[in-house]
């Protein structure tokens, strides 16, 4: 375990230096995402002005929701950015250093460094999300312990979703927006799923978990989900990291080290 | 214009083509991406606004026919290779096109023409596909005239485009930070085409203020041309401003390709 956390250190340093090097760079990505972010709240907020409420929730509800995905969105792009370079070290061969070295490969490929640049949106994403908990008001202390505990499954959800890219990355080189593809099925959560209709709310739940990981943390705050929904929640996350495990061994074998 | 002239363009467009054909599987997951988007976009929308009612000056099968025209002109408007111009300056390849007698223009041209065929194709089978899957109140316009001012419009949006990726494409010869620019342009555009909501919908003064940025002739003046509503003033007012924003985004450019000429080392060849 220190082993590890010293090569994603050592690693996170480097990922640092590299996204550093051009300071004007680092700047405009983080007015870009500063700017997303504000827009789309402005526009929850002009909607809900007119509106009162969307699907049921009210305004500072629908930010808390939209707050929430962008936590999870955020940490999962800050702690797994190297599977964005997965496609191009496979089509070149490079995942041959990652092999060979006394580090699991699937480590490597995940947590090959931190992004730097999403830290101060995750910290300031963090305030704001308190800010807007504080508005929603009657939350208990047992919602706020469902809450943390349905994030960490949303996290677990998120890994799993990642090694299965690496996996496609792997099976099948034709693909280079695998990661890209996963980033949009996401952004489906980004409002509340209830505003979906079936079949595609249940798709969107329970075939494709982007309800559970990016609705049900708040849902659970609100006391809007049931037990049985919350222990069935942390089982798909489960289920759904060691599948992608599984997978994870299923692909390596199909890899030819083409280009190297 | 001799048809010689033209050939080896065509088959740059073809080429293009050809290649997103080689690529099958990686097309088909951009246009599900495409589709996703569009549909948290129609849900979104669906929830705001009840069926029987007007929301934010909309009802309900308005907004809907908005979204889903959207998607269309998104397909024919954004669908462009040109952010690769930045790249290949950065990297000196743009070296091979100096050498070679073709137009770095053209080439992009019939670069964007092969992929915006590709994708008006598959947005036409998706958009079909969703309308008979969702059965959404979808309105046709009956008067052809509005028809006409809307493809006018929608052929000025792809040149706007055209024109604003290319200049981004240009930071190329000053910086090797070419993505950063680009992203901020996209976030931009992405709110302020009007791609996810029609831009209208704005308290007064910001709407104002928009319309005299070239965003709203990308997606959101197109789209009401064809819906039917605009009144003359401001059909005439849209129109004018598009030609302005052509006029300057090209007259920019070929003082901003000259400039760059002049800086370009061919560094990285």
């Amino acid at each position: 375990m220190k082993k590890y956390l010293k090569v994603w250190w050592l690693l996170t340093i480097k990922g640092t230096q590299i996204a550093l090097s051009s300071r004007m760079g680092a700047i405009l990505f983080l007015i870009g995402k500063l700017l997303r972010l504000s827009f789309f709240v402005s526009l929850i907020v002009l909607i809900a002005a007119r509106t009162n409420v969307i699907a049921g929730y009210t305004l500072w509800q629908m930010i808390f929701f939209y707050l929430t995905f962008n936590v999870i969105d955020t940490l999962a792009q800050l702690l797994l950015r190297e599977v964005y370079e997965f496609h191009y070290n496979i089509t070149s061969g490079y995942f041959d250093n990652y092999i060979v070295k006394p580090v699991a490969p699937l480590f490597r490929a995940l947590f090959g460094g931190s992004d730097i640049l999403d830290v101060p949106i995750f910290l300031l994403l963090i305030i704001a999300t308190i800010f807007a908990a504080f508005h929603i008001g009657h939350i208990s202390f047992l919602g706020i312990i469902l809450y943390f505990l349905l994030l960490i499954n949303s996290m677990l959800i998120a890994l799993a979703f990642h090694i299965g890219v690496l996996c496609l990355g792997i099976l099948t080189t034709e693909i280079d927006n695998a990661i890209m593809f996963y980033r949009d099925l996401t952004q489906m959560g980004r409002m509340p799923i209830d505003i979906y209709k079936e079949p595609l709310r249940g798709l969107i739940t329970f075939i494709v978990p982007v309800g559970i990981m990016m609705t049900f943390p708040v849902k659970a705050l609100l006391g809007l989900l049931s037990w049985w929904i919350i222990i069935l929640s942390l089982a798909i996350g489960i289920v759904l990291f060691l599948l992608s495990l599984w997978f994870w061994k299923y692909a390596l074998r199909f890899y030819t080290s083409a280009s190297s | 214009m001799k048809w010689a002239a033209v050939k080896p363009y065509l088959q740059v467009a073809k080429n293009t083509w050809n290649n997103a054909l080689t690529y099958r599987i990686n097309v088909l997951l951009w246009r599900f991406r495409m589709v996703l988007q569009l549909l948290a976009t129609y849900f979104l929308w669906l929830a705001v606004i009840p069926a029987n009612k007007t929301v934010l000056g909309y009802s309900q099968s308005a907004m809907l026919t908005y979204v889903l025209a959207s998607a269309v002109i998104s397909a024919i408007v954004f669908s462009s290779l040109v952010g690769a111009v930045g790249e290949e300056i950065n990297k000196g390849d743009l070296s091979n096109y100096l050498l070679k007698p073709v137009n770095y223009f053209a080439y992009w041209l019939a670069r964007d023409a092969g992929d915006k065929a590709m994708n008006i194709c598959f947005a036409v089978v998706e958009i079909t596909l969703i309308i008979l899957i969702l059965r959404p109140p979808v309105f046709l316009q009956a008067n052809l005239l509005y028809v006409f001012l809307s493809i006018v419009s929608v052929v000025m949006a792809i040149l706007l485009y055209f024109l604003m990726n290319f200049l981004l494409g240009l930071i190329g010869f000053w910086s090797s930070e070419v993505w950063a620019p680009r992203f901020i342009f996209f976030t931009i555009y992405a709110f302020f085409s009007g791609g996810i909501f029609p831009l209208d919908i704005l308290p007064k003064p910001f709407f104002i203020f928009f319309q005299i940025l070239p965003f709203p002739y990308l997606l959101y003046f197109p789209i009401k041309l064809y819906l039917g509503q605009l009144s003359i003033l401001e059909i005439i007012l849209g129109f004018l401003a598009s030609g302005i924003w052509l006029f300057l985004l090209f007259k920019f450019l070929q003082w901003g390709w000259q400039k760059g000429l002049k800086q370009y080392t061919a560094q990285g060849r």
